[in-house]
């Protein structure tokens, strides 16, 4: 895509028809296994691949030279990479040893980022028999989904919903504390969007001759290392200029990012995923000089807590502080797995099945047979042969009954057999957060009052008993009075 | 952003007491009636910032004539009720008090060891004669206070016989209820998304809007990914115009979900109340002068803003449509129904041209998608020439511009949408969802989302199990003829959405009152709300054969209480087609 400067332009924002190289793209394995990994056609770094930067996953290697360049979305076949006898140089100290010990569990599904000797042309990549994955561009959700955790992650209905009630919009400057793994970031990041702040635009429709509000995501993370790690990937993501983070512990320090005066936020959301939400508080009242507030507007706020003190102590301060509007709700989302399910005597032997009767008919059916069998039983001994051949069909036995139904299993269509049933995924999420919610009116002086209402005077109502001529201005002001209903005011006033 | 101030002509929201909403547009010069709850003057909300609670008081002029004027209600005084009854921080510094817990319940009774005992309500008879005030009286009480209410209520507490024996929650509850009745008080919103949203579903028709709750609604939000794609060059410059950031929408909630992404991509509000700071400072007491002093000024709202350019006769420039950042919209009936967008003053049939949607929302009938040479619209014009026109009565010739334009804009609108491309699809229909998808599938552009709203979850369900792993699987090692296609075994090609998702949310409100917290007890019923999600992707060409992990399960005694595993989980995997190798 044309973007007047592609060097910033995100993936999570502006993802062009087809994938490029050092940009972030998803290895989409399964829907819960998303490999997040920076296409490269090139690396400094000798990982021993001769087909150049590979990943390797549970359903094959992927050289980047196979990802690179093709529309997003695309199902790319795995390639056939000797991924045993490259040579090892390089592979010391890059700390991947002992993140594959820590993380053995994941072991197949991280993908290896190995590297070429610049030198040595890469060599072009073979199909591998078998193996695939789909390759997608980042989005919130599927960064939510696959991104390295630090911390609890707040997961896309929670994020949802809080952007939805903080009023996250275009333009909108929000204040995030604590950052954490950088889901919400991330998420925000996508709301507030609406431009690169130092690109020039051109357009005449938002414009106008007054500066341009640039939606901003502030960040506030108190822990060094995470904070550091998110920033590096705000930068590998393109989000620099929309996202900010500053390492500072907001309940202690206040809201003032590094190179800016916490005066010049001017933020109008505020997103506070604290341990003690209640002490960061204080360092949102508007009377401050250094209030990272905007005083024009009101101010949306949310915190994000797990347990229910943390919500009163949160509440109590909200009220003495004068924030209105306060509401606390919680999130249940789940999932919902579709399935069919087969049952009935005809599965018998069949993986996944209930092969139970599945009708009454059909026990009732079983339980004869079974009687049929044990009569001939003790019949044997006294009558013999002649009762063997009466009662009804050739017995079958078991094991020519399951053989047949696996025979037979060939020519069904078991996709569309049994009932479509629904019911929620197995492991559900019963609790995330309590999310508080509150509002800051605008500050509103008695001089503001007066001024309005110099501007806008409210008139001292007419009576009807106007006699005389009616001009058609009164006549108008008349009708816009009737149709707002003024049947109570009146009733009041001629009581008094 | 929207403004921060109510404008005049805008609607807004006003919450009153009783919890209700009621949505209303400030007419400058008018009386706005709330009900039982009195009336006030337009003009004292107008001019003044949103969020800010509003306390009705009659207040007698100079010259001895009633008004009702309206008085700010401080957060301090709205929380004063809250405050009375929290014990917190006082029992935090008394300590040693045992009659007060720390967790702000009140214990009033000490029994006889000492221990401490709830009060509870064992003792108390229903009597229904305990308000000795009768409806009478305090109609004629509240006929001639000129109050907020309040001392009303206070006289209504006063009178009930049996205030004492009350316990604290049930005194609450009592004084809450009055409250909710006889105070007159209501708060001022801002009409944006979200509030519409919930007062359509509340207060006025939720069918309107397929009952669409607020947390399914963002979750559409984020799950389409829709946000917001600035131009780079102006509209209407020599630049080469950025395309990207189209969305294809099928919306039968009357626009609510044209509006959320219109809001998402900052097209929703015009631009002059679009990101700029300090907008009051700005326009000076001019406009506030025209309104109040010539009534032949007319309102900017969809009603009246039509004439001027249905009269233009000269030929005007066919596309002034954007190209991104573009929501089309596909409709059933003839024309679309977005009749909400009015509360953003927008008309569909007559767009004002000052309102970015007009540039940023096509919308065009199935018919024009599937069949344009069968529908009218999409038929050109005779092309008469320039003297022909010029020879016209000037009402003719600008009917002859008007069908011309018209035209170019059907045109370009089916061409390109038939072109595809989209970056996205966002369905909430009545219609049956396989055959939306069957036809709008392949407008989709690899990595686009799909995502379809239905307030039922039987439509999703049987979605899902024609994008189910088994059937997908069925597809790729025995497809179909694709000139057959649909066939009853494959009504969709099952290939080309990845990781089909149902999902749903629900939210859970909780009252917080010192010693009183818990989840309220009543909530909205109705319809849950499901979303479907999934990902276009383009297969490749040629037999793809999966590889992985294929899972051996035991094959011990359970297998047989192993009931329902063969059925895939609808989502499936990408990489692999899990097959039980036994």
């Amino acid at each position: 895509m044309a973007i007047s400067s592609p060097t910033q332009a995100s993936p999570f924002l502006h993802c062009g028809s087809n994938s490029e190289s050092d940009s972030l793209a998803i290895l989409h394995l399964k829907r819960d296994l998303l490999i997040p990994t920076v296409l490269r056609s090139h690396d400094d770094l000798n990982e021993g691949y001769s087909e150049g930067k590979v990943s390797n996953t549970r359903f094959g290697s992927f050289p980047h030279s196979t990802l690179i360049g093709v529309p997003w979305g695309s199902q790319v076949r795995a390639s056939a990479v000797d991924t045993g006898s490259r040579g090892r140089k390089g592979w010391e100290g890059k700390g991947k040893k002992r993140k594959r010990d820590e993380d053995r569990q994941a072991q197949d599904d991280v993908a290896v980022e190995e590297k070429l000797k610049p030198e040595i042309e890469p060599k072009a990549a073979v199909d591998a028999a078998t193996g695939f994955v789909h390759l997608l561009p980042p989005t919130p959700e599927i960064w939510t989904a696959s991104l390295p955790h630090r911390t609890q992650v707040v997961y896309t209905p929670d994020y949802s919903y809080i952007l939805h009630r903080l009023r996250a919009r275009p333009g909108t400057v929000l204040i995030e504390a604590g950052a954490g793994s950088g889901s919400f970031t991330h998420a925000a990041a996508r709301a507030v969007y609406n431009g690169y702040p130092n690109v020039n635009t051109g357009d005449s429709s938002t414009g106008g001759s007054l500066a341009k509000r640039w939606g901003k995501v502030w960040s506030f993370e108190f822990h060094e290392q995470r904070a550091q790690k998110l920033q590096e990937e705000i930068k590998q993501h393109g989000l620099d200029g929309i996202v900010e983070v500053t390492h500072r512990d907001a309940c202690k320090d206040g809201f003032t990012p590094n190179e800016t005066p916490a005066s010049d936020l001017e933020a109008n959301a505020v997103f506070l995923d604290l341990p003690a939400p209640w002490l960061a508080l204080k360092n949102l009242a508007r009377a401050s000089t250094s209030s990272p507030l905007s005083r024009t507007t009101a101010i949306h706020l949310c915190t994000f807590s797990p347990c229910i003190e943390q919500v009163q102590r949160t509440i109590t301060a909200l009220r003495v502080l004068g924030w209105t509007e306060i509401d606390m709700v919680e999130i249940a989302a789940h999932r919902i797995e579709v399935r069919r399910e087969r049952v009935g005597l005809a599965e018998e032997g069949l993986r996944g099945v209930n092969d139970s009767p599945a009708s009454v008919d059909e026990a009732v059916g079983r339980l004869r047979e079974v009687e049929g069998r044990s009569r001939i039983f003790h019949n044997e001994g006294s009558e013999g042969e002649e009762q063997a051949a009466a009662p009804g069909p050739a017995q079958v036995s078991k094991q020519q009954r399951l053989e047949s139904i696996r025979n037979a299993l060939e020519g069904r269509k078991l996709f569309k057999e049994g009932r479509l049933i629904h019911k929620a995924e197995q492991e559900l999420k019963t609790h995330t957060s309590y999310l508080v919610f509150a509002v800051l009116p605008r500050e509103w002086s008695e001089e503001d009052e007066k001024l309005a209402q110099e501007k806008w005077p409210a008139k001292v109502e007419v009576r009807q008993e106007k006699n005389g001529p009616v001009g058609r201005r009164q006549k108008k002001k008349e009708a816009k009075a009737k149709a707002g209903g003024n049947k109570e005011f009146e009733m009041a006033a001629t009581t008094i | 952003m929207k403004q921060e101030l109510v404008q005049p002509y805008a609607y807004v929201a006003l919450r009153l007491p009783s919890d209700a909403t009621i949505v209303i547009q400030v007419l400058p010069n008018t009386t706005i009636s709330i009900g039982k709850y009195g009336a006030f003057q337009a003009n004292n909300i107008v001019g003044r910032p949103y969020h800010l609670t509003f306390e009705i008081r009659d207040t007698v002029t100079g010259d001895g004539r009633a008004q009702s004027g309206l008085r700010v209600v401080p957060a301090a005084e709205l929380y004063a009720d809250i405050k009375d009854e929290a014990p917190e921080t006082p029992t935090e510094a008394e300590g040693g008090n045992p009659g007060a817990g720390g967790d702000g319940v009140e214990y009033e009774i000490v029994g006889q060891n000492g221990e401490v005992v709830m009060r509870t309500n064992r003792q108390i008879l229903d009597d229904p004669n305990s308000q000795i005030m009768t409806m009478d009286e305090i109609e004629a009480f509240k006929a001639q206070s000129t109050g907020s209410g309040k001392e009303l209520i206070a006289k209504i507490l006063e009178s009930h016989s049996a205030l004492d024996q009350k316990t604290a929650f049930a005194l609450a509850k009592y004084t809450l209820r009055k409250t909710k009745k006889y105070l007159r008080r209501f708060a001022v919103l801002p009409l944006d998304v979200p509030t519409l949203a919930r007062w359509i579903l509340t207060d006025k028709e939720p069918m309107k809007i397929m009952e669409l709750r607020e947390e399914i609604l963002s979750l559409i939000g984020s799950w389409s990914n829709v946000h917001c794609t600035p131009s780079t060059t102006s509209l209407d410059g020599d630049g080469v115009e950025v395309k990207g950031g189209r969305w294809l929408v099928i919306d039968e909630t009357a626009g609510l979900l044209v509006a959320s992404m219109a809001e998402k991509m900052a097209i929703l509000h015009p631009p002059d109340e679009d990101g700029l700071e300090a907008e009051c400072k700005r326009s000076s007491n001019h406009e506030a002068d025209t309104i109040n002093g010539h009534d032949e000024l007319e309102a900017p709202t969809t009603q009246d803003g039509a004439a001027p350019h249905l009269h233009d006769p000269r030929p005007r420039k066919a596309s002034r449509l954007g190209t991104a950042n573009t929501i089309t919209l596909i409709h059933a009936n003839a024309q679309p129904n977005l009749s909400l967008l009015k509360y953003f003053h927008f008309d569909a049939f007559n767009p004002p041209k000052s309102h970015p949607l007009e540039s940023h929302l096509r919308t065009l009938s199935w018919l024009q998608l599937l069949s344009p040479d069968d529908d009218l619209g999409y038929t050109e014009p005779e092309i008469a020439s320039e003297e022909t026109i010029q020879s016209w009565k000037s009402g003719k010739r600008s009917n002859y511009y008007r069908k011309r334009r018209r035209w170019g804009r059907i045109k370009t609108i089916v061409d390109e949408t038939r072109a595809g491309g989209f970056d996205g699809l966002i369905v909430a229909s009545v219609m049956s969802p396989v055959s939306i998808l069957r036809n709008t599938v392949s407008l989709l552009r690899g990595a686009a989302q799909v995502v379809i709203y239905s307030p039922t979850v039987e439509s999703l369900v049987e979605l899902s199990d024609y994008y189910s792993t088994g059937r997908r699987t069925a597809f790729l090692t025995n497809p179909p003829d694709s000139n057959l296609m649909p066939t009853d075994d494959f009504p969709l090609d099952p290939t080309l959405l990845l990781a089909p998702t149902i999902q749903t949310a629900r939210c859970r409100s909780w009252q917080v009152l010192p010693g009183r917290t818990h989840p309220f007890m009543t909530g909205r019923g109705g319809s849950e709300g499901y979303v479907f999600t999934a990902t276009r992707v383009l297969p490749a060409e040629g037999k793809v054969e999966a590889r992985g992990k294929f899972k051996r399960r035991k094959v011990d005694g359970d297998m047989a209480r192993s009931s329902s595993q063969q059925g895939n989980p609808a989502s499936g995997g990408s990489g692999t087609i899990e097959v039980d190798t036994t």
